[in-house]
């Protein structure tokens, strides 16, 4: 229709006023179709007096906006046609263009859609498109035009059609439905099913106990299930305190605790099993006392060490024995213990595979809500759409106070500004000089971060070696803080480097500066966390071959982690409290420290990285992360409400949550479980503690229990049969990982097509009814994948 | 609900956008601590009130249903749908330039921005959303720009009681 012809309505209008209108709204159907017929009483007697002329009006210039008008067309802009009150109205209720605005067509649409649902018809076949470019409307069965019903008898047929649903399914509909809430509940309450009533009417009251009986029963339990419902959700953790910080900061700054509540979650998944199955176990049954155990004195809450060293928290705590296990052969003379007779537990394989187990879940569960948050916030074609997003996306309805609001509408003015500069910019080639000059800037201050790390990378692998060089006697444990206040000293200062050198660089998208900043600091964080590894499993198991060197790297990754709390602590107290006093009374400026939202995900996912790098040599590592986390948020959200404001830069929040989820997954999650793998495999673990103390490597364990199972007879033989021909077999593998790269392959394809396909609706949408056989024949051929 | 909602109605009371605001104001009462959730700081808190109230009134089941869409367990169409109406000053069914620039300069809460910016403004959103050249946009074209974008729902929520 985009060469429909104009015409000029004489509908006479009331006068409007700008709010509160008088006029009718396309609420009212009947007002609509009033219109409508006054419509065309009005062409048939211009026609009749004038003869069939249809001109195309002139676009007028002038300026816009000039709603009320009532004979004039409006101008627009290159001559698309515009018309007045009266016809967009009526237009308005057309289903082509507008679907179910009126009650009466959102009725009518839902009765078509109910009826749907019940005779479950698919998409209409291929051979019913017909040779219309434009897919019609039609076959969707959509608002009947043929028999216009009364509003009354649409919404019979609708009540009609609910009761036949299930009640899942009418209720599914009814709360998807635009209507007010008292006409849903009418609509529910006349389409719910009346057996109750017919079958009491049916059996004269002979069966009406057992139907009182039963109801009551539903009754009592649907009030149950409502009761457990909200406790559950008053069950749910800080959901005051979320709602107050979203109220107050928006949707950014909630994104940062809510990732730090999943942590918890995570942490709180790893520690369950490790609870069950190996500290519990391992808690009852006490190994003896090996020597004298050191006297607790406040430093190993700080160290990990001294007291802490021969208690659960450790791996060199756990036996390498099956415990509780029957007495075979009696000794001589000595009886059996009385605990014989129940359960053996083989502690090496539990403790294997409780933490392979353990770890196996965490990265499904990851793995899962990665996809899950990849699929809310990417969609095909959402890079385009940009502006639009802005305009109608950007107000976050949930902030209610004044104070930022006020701040929400400057943010919105200065993306709006950078998107229309953008824009501009884009448009105006830059220069070829220009386009080099800012390529060298950018690679200089690249090289110069890189340095850094690098130099950060140097610092901390030559204070482990002075480390090694000296050793530390017991009575001098506190130098062993050392090693990690380098470290979290070199985290805490070379973010802030970085900051600086990014001031160089001018980016002219602000996102891209976040993600830049966020890059250069995971590379730094990873590549000390790289060298520390090598210096545990590559130095220090050298070193520390008498002792238990598992125990040792277990006390480290303690270390680092109570100091690393400490520095965020710090980081906060310096950062925002004191920035925020110092800006106040000595700079006087008004405006307070900004949150910085990517520097604390980037603490939050370096500490969970150290836990899972810890798991194996301290399983009580996760309880500690728990605490930590714990603390902090209580301590974040007071530091936030007092010192901090939103930040200013635009934070698309779904974007960022998935962001922090797949770099939890990548380098943070996939490096601990590539340490862990490498530890398990190929270290040799020491001889004189813990669970793998007389064999080669920890992986052993479980070949030697197969092995055992081999020898035990044919019941159970198809377990060594899966392990030799599933597990040690390379070839499964190979074909997992061909099945892996066959779906993402075939999701690529889909993305690609699905692609294309919104491609040629948009061009049919845009020129239809010119039937052009090109794009008829692609359609047919696309439709047909 | 166990919570208890009273309507608070105070004549008399007008804002710059001249709607009286007596309907947009609601005390929520949770337990010991008492709250005010006030839509006053919303730019489109006269258009809000408009679409869910029945004849400029509020009952308690159009609170509900307000609540109910703007909460975070709505389903989509249903967020779309009345954030067409609410976007849809002129109630003419359609989102066209005027309703457009109102828009705008009720989120930079200004009267005063330049002509030109505004109309670059107006002609993008609709270059990237009109798609049958009509220059308005229609509900399905809305709802085709909403559901691209995953932020709609964030952002289209009021928490009223709990997270």
């Amino acid at each position: 229709m985009s060469q429909s012809p104009t015409f000029v309505l004489n509908v006479l209008e009331t006068p409007e006023d700008p709010e509160g209108s008088q006029e009718p709204s396309p609420y009212d159907e009947s007002e609509v179709h009033d219109s409508f017929h006054q419509l065309i009483q009005e062409q048939s007697r211009w026609v009749a007096e004038e003869g069939l002329e249809l001109q195309q009006r002139q676009p007028e210039t002038g300026a816009l906006g000039a709603s009320g008008s009532d004979h004039e067309t409006l101008p627009g802009p290159e001559g698309a046609p515009v018309y007045s009150m009266a016809t967009l109205r009526i237009l308005a209720s057309m289903p082509s263009r507008t679907i179910g605005r009126s009650r009466g067509a959102i009725i009518s649409q839902y009765y078509s859609r109910t009826v749907k649902l019940r005779r479950r018809a698919g998409r209409p076949q291929l051979r019913d498109v017909g040779r219309s470019a434009r897919p019609s409307l039609r076959l969707y069965d959509l608002e009947l035009d043929s028999a216009v019903l009364e509003e009354e008898e649409k919404r019979g047929l609708l009540v009609k059609e609910l009761q036949g649903l299930t009640a899942a399914q009418r209720d599914h509909m009814l709360r998807g439905m635009p209507l007010s809430l008292a006409e849903k509940r009418c609509l529910r309450e006349e389409s719910r099913p009346l057996r109750g009533k017919q079958r009491a009417e049916r059996h004269h009251g002979l069966l009406s106990c057992c139907d009182q009986l039963r109801d009551s029963c539903v009754l009592a339990s649907h009030n149950l299930g409502l009761a457990l419902l909200s406790g559950l959700q008053a069950l749910m953790p800080w959901r005051y305190a979320l709602k107050r910080i979203g109220g107050r900061f928006g949707s950014s700054v909630l994104s940062y605790f809510l990732f730090l509540k999943t942590l918890l979650a995570f942490n709180a998944l790893l520690l369950l099993p490790l609870l069950a199955f190996i500290v519990g176990v391992q808690a009852a049954f006490p190994p003896a006392p090996g020597g004298p155990v050191p006297a607790f004195t406040g430093l190993e809450l700080l160290t990990g060490g001294g007291h802490f060293t021969h208690s659960v928290m450790y791996y060199g705590y756990y036996s390498n024995a099956t415990l509780n296990q029957p007495c075979a052969s009696p000794l001589n003379g000595s009886p059996c213990p009385p605990e014989a007779g129940s359960l053996p537990y083989n502690m090496p394989l539990a403790y294997l595979f409780t933490l392979g187990a353990a770890f196996f879940i965490t990265c499904i569960t990851l793995v899962y809500s990665m996809s899950r948050s990849f699929g809310e916030s990417y969609r095909v074609g959402s890079a385009s759409g940009v502006h639009a997003i802005t305009v109608f996306c950007s107000w976050d309805y949930k902030v209610t106070q004044r104070w930022a609001t006020r701040l929400q509408h400057d943010n919105i003015r200065t993306q709006l500004k950078e998107l229309l500069a953008e824009g501009q910019s884009r448009q105006r080639p830059q220069s070829a000089c220009g386009r080099l000059r800012r390529a060298a800037v950018l690679g200089f201050v690249w090289l110069l971060c890189l340095g850094t790390t690098l130099g950060c990378t140097l610092a901390v692998y030559t204070f482990s070696e002075l480390m090694i060089e000296s050793p530390v006697s017991t009575e001098r444990e506190a130098v062993l803080l050392l090693l990690p206040l380098v470290v979290c000293l070199l985290n805490l200062g070379a973010p802030y480097l970085f900051r600086i050198l990014a001031a160089l660089e001018r980016h002219d998208s602000p996102v891209l500066e976040v993600y830049v900043a966020i890059c250069r600091n995971l590379i730094l964080k990873m590549v000390t966390l790289g060298i520390l590894c090598y210096h545990w499993l590559g130095r220090r198991v050298g070193t520390l071959k008498d002792q238990c060197w598992e125990n040792f790297v277990g006390q480290e990754l303690y270390r680092l982690m109570v100091m690393d709390f400490i520095f965020t602590l710090l980081d906060t107290l310096l950062g925002e409290l004191v920035w925020r006093l110092f800006s106040e009374k000595r700079l006087k400026r008004k405006g307070k420290p900004e949150f910085d939202i990517a520097g604390n995900v980037l603490e939050l996912i370096y500490g969970q990285t150290l836990t899972w790098l810890g798991v194996l040599f301290s399983p009580l590592l996760p309880a500690m992360q728990i605490i930590k986390l714990l603390l902090l948020f209580y301590i974040k959200k007071a530091s936030l409400m007092a010192n901090c404001q939103a930040p200013r830069r635009p934070w698309k929040a779904s974007h960022m949550s998935t962001v922090f989820v797949s770099l939890l997954c990548f380098p943070s999650f996939l490096g601990a479980a590539v340490f862990l793998c490498y530890a398990i495999w190929q270290v040799k673990p020491s001889s004189i503690c813990g669970p793998f103390r007389t064999l080669d490597t920890m992986y052993e364990a479980g070949k030697v229990w197969v092995r055992r199972l081999e020898k035990a007879g044919p019941r159970v033989s198809w377990l060594p049969w899966v392990h030799r021909y599933l597990v040690e077999d390379t070839f499964p593998i190979y074909l997992v990982s061909g099945l892996l790269l066959a779906v993402i392959y075939l999701n690529i394809q889909v993305v690609k097509g699905q692609r294309k396909v919104i491609c040629l609706l948009k061009e049919q949408i845009s020129n239809p009814g010119s039937p052009a056989p090109r794009t008829h024949s692609n359609t047919i051929a696309v439709f047909s994948l | 609900m166990d919570k208890g909602h009273r309507e608070q109605e105070e004549e008399n009371d007008k804002d710059e956008y001249g709607m009286a605001t007596h309907s947009s104001i609601l005390y929520l009462q949770e337990k010991t601590t008492v709250g005010r959730v006030m839509l006053s700081v919303n730019p489109f808190r006269d258009r809000i009130c408009r679409v869910f109230s029945h004849n400029n009134l509020f009952s308690f089941e159009d609170v509900l249903g307000m609540a109910s869409v703007f909460s975070e367990q709505a389903c989509p169409s249903l967020k779309i749908e009345y954030a067409f109406r609410i976007y849809d000053f002129n109630e003419n069914g359609f989102i066209d330039e005027e309703d457009l620039q109102r828009i705008i300069l009720r989120l930079l809460n200004s009267n005063d921005m330049s002509e030109d910016l505004l109309t670059d403004l107006t002609s993008h959103v609709l270059n990237e959303s009109d798609l049958d050249n009509d220059n308005m946009l229609s509900f399905s074209e809305f709802e085709h720009a909403m559901a691209k974008s995953p932020d709609f729902m964030n952002s289209f929520r009021i928490h009223f009681w709990g997270c």
